[in-house]
């Protein structure tokens, strides 16, 4: 791009958002060079520039949001969404630069519908504060990830987001009721006002999820939930997965919890030890079960009962509070693992006659084709018909020369969702896809895919929404 | 480019965590990515690796940030974002990238010892001080911001202390705190030096007590002075636990009403000095409190004047954003103890909710 047509573009994008909402400086492009993908991180540690944007945008609102793509389509440069930031898959680097598009300015608060019992917001607000805003009547959003201070509503139905409690309460995508978006050619639409129908297929599920290249969501409908009257925690210790994997699938015939956790030997031993003071060989697993007392009381009596079965150990109340108390400070620098160790989450989701399998089988997969990788991993959202593993490897003695560590991040990764795909487990359970891991969303779907390619083509026909990213 | 140990580990920690962002007035008040303690720390980590110059607009977002500590006080870990923005700070200032605006407060007080550039105080406000004692054991510190922007207000505070028979005394010719200083270019040689000189002005008055009306005040005094080795004899206290003390002593006799107040914590009272509990036992003796979203320790910024000088419209945002979470409790009043706060939050409130002073609230339960 010259730098005559990169000013008549910056001239036109300050026309659609307000020139203060348009910039070209380095330190907008540098902030948004960089999210929580471990690749940008070790470039950007090793002193290395990350692709940069042409242009970042703030736009207020939807109307605002149509007039930028409008004039990247007319000029067919890349927009990529940028929320919080805070993905784990690179979806919000701007891989191809063109123009970032951060929806924070489009965070008002419109509306705290009691009655229907959601809050309509708009897509750029931080989720935590939308909490803040439901507390302060007395409610509660229900969604709590780790992420819930630093990313937004948009981000988090842009990559189909979970939080801790959403065994009883849902994924992000059971959260929202409706949805305005617009598109990539600037119609603005809204899905329908009601998400169970039966008129068509649900136009929510087809945005939610899309990683911004299919349009930008800019508001949404969220659901709120009454306080729980009580909330009540469990901790056990299961001698083996199997055990563990069973008495959770018993359970979830019966009741719902709103938290289940299953940490395996190894994490129990790394980071149960090391934040909730579990100091015992074996799988920790931590219930809380909440709402009316009432129900409470009978619901922990059906959990003692079940887990008994399963010869599990009651460690009482004591760890599954302080877990709670302290389930966003495993978040924290100093707490995670963190640059120079290269590490990842392979987040994967099965049902239960598949779910332990899929864990054998990466653990074997990773240890055994990179023994300098250590594998661990917990088991954090579970359903009536199957869980999900949150694996991780880590490997503490990382190639320095930046591609090389990239090579091995890329191998590692490859090799670890192959072997869920071969076992029948899913690429992704709540982080995503991003760039990370497009390349095997061909290999997931198959045939398939050509529904998600089919609605890239028609909504967007010039490629220009977050390219190379959700492998589309 | 050289960072201290301190602040190369707080931005190799931050660079990548967001945990804070929802705390960060100022970021909440934009919108804007760069105006988090993780963008801040990225960039100046890629600084420090030469992937970038501290320069330019890198060098303007450090100036972007109001250091309330809302994101140091968030820590899960103990990581001190602050800390290193005004470490970053005196870098800038000694490679010579101060940004203009920067420079012309810097100027300012070479000229006419205020960063405000103000030649001439409140007439009213030199006539009443004229009518103290010149000498006391106690001390009352007005403050730069109090002097300049609400001599109106450094009048009531005065006159309260006069109401409760306390004998005190007013410098006719206060001297800089040099928290501006150490808010624009951290602990420079010129921060220490016009500190060292206050102080000799200070133990010079032989005062015992000095009750400081701005925490930025008393927080330079408590913490920065201490920090850089320079000596204060008299004790330190804020004008909010003066108060206090004069209700608790049964100095001052309140009426209490049926009004109600929320109380907006300053950051620096709240956080650097930990007092959240003075003004509110002051509410408490005068009418009814409700609390906002976000009080005491963990309190949002509602105005900070320095950034008024170079970013007006921004510290407008962060008034708005204050006074709306003020509306949500249905007070009458929102109670201020900064200047900074009270005019900032005063001029967004416009007829919504009344924005008054601490002293304003006692005087009318007089």
């Amino acid at each position: 791009m010259t730098d005559f047509l990169q000013t008549m573009i910056a001239s036109e994008l300050e026309d659609a958002v307000g020139r203060e909402n348009c910039s070209m400086h380095e330190i907008d492009k540098l902030t948004h060079s960089v999210d929580y993908f471990w690749l940008s991180r070790m470039w950007a540690d090793r002193g290395r520039l990350m692709p940069l944007a042409d242009f970042v945008v703030s736009p207020a609102d939807a109307r605002e949001v149509s007039k930028v793509l409008q004039i990247a389509n007319y000029y067919k440069i890349p927009v990529t969404t940028w929320g919080g930031g805070g993905g784990t898959q690179g979806g919000a680097i701007p891989v191809a630069g063109g123009i970032v598009l951060d929806t924070k300015r489009m965070n008002k608060i419109y509306d705290i519908n009691e009655q229907s019992m959601y809050i309509e917001t708009g897509a750029g607000a931080i989720y935590k504060h939308l909490e803040w805003a439901a507390n302060e009547r007395g409610y509660s959003t229900m969604h709590f990830p780790s992420s819930l201070t630093c990313s937004t509503v948009g981000g988090f139905l842009a990559h189909r987001g979970i939080g801790v409690s959403s065994t009883k309460y849902g994924k992000i995508d059971d959260m929202a009721l409706s949805l305005e978006v617009v598109l990539p050619n600037g119609q603005i639409i809204n899905t329908s006002p009601a998400p169970k129908h039966a008129a068509g297929p649900d136009l929510n599920q087809i945005f939610i999820g899309s990683e911004g290249t299919l349009g930008v969501i800019t508001k949404a409908q969220m659901r709120i939930y009454e306080q729980p009257e009580c909330r009540r925690f469990r901790g056990f210790l299961f001698q083996n997965m199997t055990d563990a994997f069973n008495a959770g699938r018993e359970l979830l015939q019966k009741f719902k919890p709103s938290v289940m956790r299953l940490y395996d030997p190894a994490e129990t031993a790394s980071l149960i030890k090391k934040i909730v003071g579990v100091e015992r060989s074996g799988a920790f697993m931590n219930i809380a079960y909440e709402g009316v007392e009432e129900l409470v009381n009978v619901e922990e009596k059906i959990l003692l009962d079940t887990f008994a079965k399963y010869h599990a150990e009651d460690l009482g109340s004591e760890y599954g509070e302080k877990w709670w108390k302290e389930k966003i400070t495993f978040f924290y620098p100093g707490h995670m693992m963190d640059l120079p160790q290269m590490f990842g989450t392979m987040d994967t989701i099965a049902p239960y006659d598949k779910i332990e399998k899929i864990y054998w089988e990466m653990k074997k997969a990773i240890e055994t084709n990179f023994p300098m990788a250590r594998f661990i991993a917990h088991f954090s959202h579970w359903y009536e018909w199957g869980c999900m593993i949150y694996d991780r490897f880590i490997v503490d003695d990382v190639p320095q020369d930046p591609a090389e560590a990239l090579r091995l991040h890329n191998d590692i990764w490859s090799c670890g969702v192959r072997t869920a795909l071969a076992n029948g487990g899913v690429v992704n359970d709540h982080h995503g896809v991003g760039i990370k891991l497009g390349r095997l969303m061909k290999e997931q779907y198959g045939p398939a895919m050509q529904v998600f390619e089919g609605l890239k083509k028609e909504l967007d026909p010039n490629g220009i929404m977050n390219p190379f990213k959700l492998g589309l | 480019m050289y960072f201290n140990k301190k602040s190369s580990d707080t931005m190799d920690a931050c660079r990548f965590c967001w945990m804070c962002r929802h705390i960060c007035p100022i970021g909440n008040a934009t919108g804007q990515e760069r105006n988090t303690a993780r963008a801040r720390a990225l960039t100046l980590s890629l600084v420090k690796r030469d992937a970038a110059k501290l320069d330019g607009d890198i060098v303007d977002n450090l100036y972007e940030c109001a250091l309330c500590g809302g994101c140091t006080n968030d820590c899960a870990t103990g990581w001190d974002p602050v800390s290193l923005t005004k470490d970053a700070r005196l870098a800038a200032a000694i490679n010579g990238q101060l940004p203009s605006y920067v420079e012309k407060l810097l100027d300012n007080h070479d000229k006419t010892g205020n960063i405000y550039g103000r030649t001439c105080k409140d007439s009213i406000l030199s006539d009443i001080i004229k009518t103290l004692p010149g000498k006391a054991d106690i001390l009352l510190f007005l403050g730069a911001d109090a002097v300049y922007h609400t001599p109106a207000k450094a009048i009531e505070a005065i006159d309260l202390l006069k109401k409760s028979g306390t004998v005190f005394t007013v410098f006719d010719d206060e001297p800089d705190s040099g928290y501006s200083y150490d808010f624009l270019i951290g602990s420079a040689e010129e921060t220490r030096s016009m500190m060292a000189a206050t102080a000799d002005k200070l133990n010079g008055t032989g005062a015992l007590k000095i009750i400081c009306y701005d925490p930025a005040d008393a927080k330079v005094f408590r913490h920065e002075y201490k920090e850089y080795g320079i000596r204060l004899n008299a004790e330190i206290i804020t004008y909010p636990a003066f108060i206090k003390s004069l209700i608790s002593d049964n100095i001052l006799q309140i009426k209490k009403s049926e009004t109600v107040f929320t109380f907006q914590d300053p950051a620096l009272l709240a956080r650097d000095l930990e007092d959240t509990e003075s003004a509110r036992y002051v509410l408490d003796a005068c009418g009814n409190r409700r609390e906002m979203l976000q009080c005491g320790k963990g309190t949002m910024l509602g105005g900070n004047l320095i950034m008024n000088e170079y970013l007006p419209n921004v510290m407008k945002l962060v008034a708005d954003n204050r006074i709306a979470n003020a509306l949500h409790v249905s007070a009458e009043n929102l109670v201020t103890a900064s200047p900074a706060e009270y005019l900032l939050l005063r001029a967004a409130a416009g007829d919504k909710i009344n924005v008054i002073t601490l002293e304003e609230a006692v005087l009318s339960c007089l």
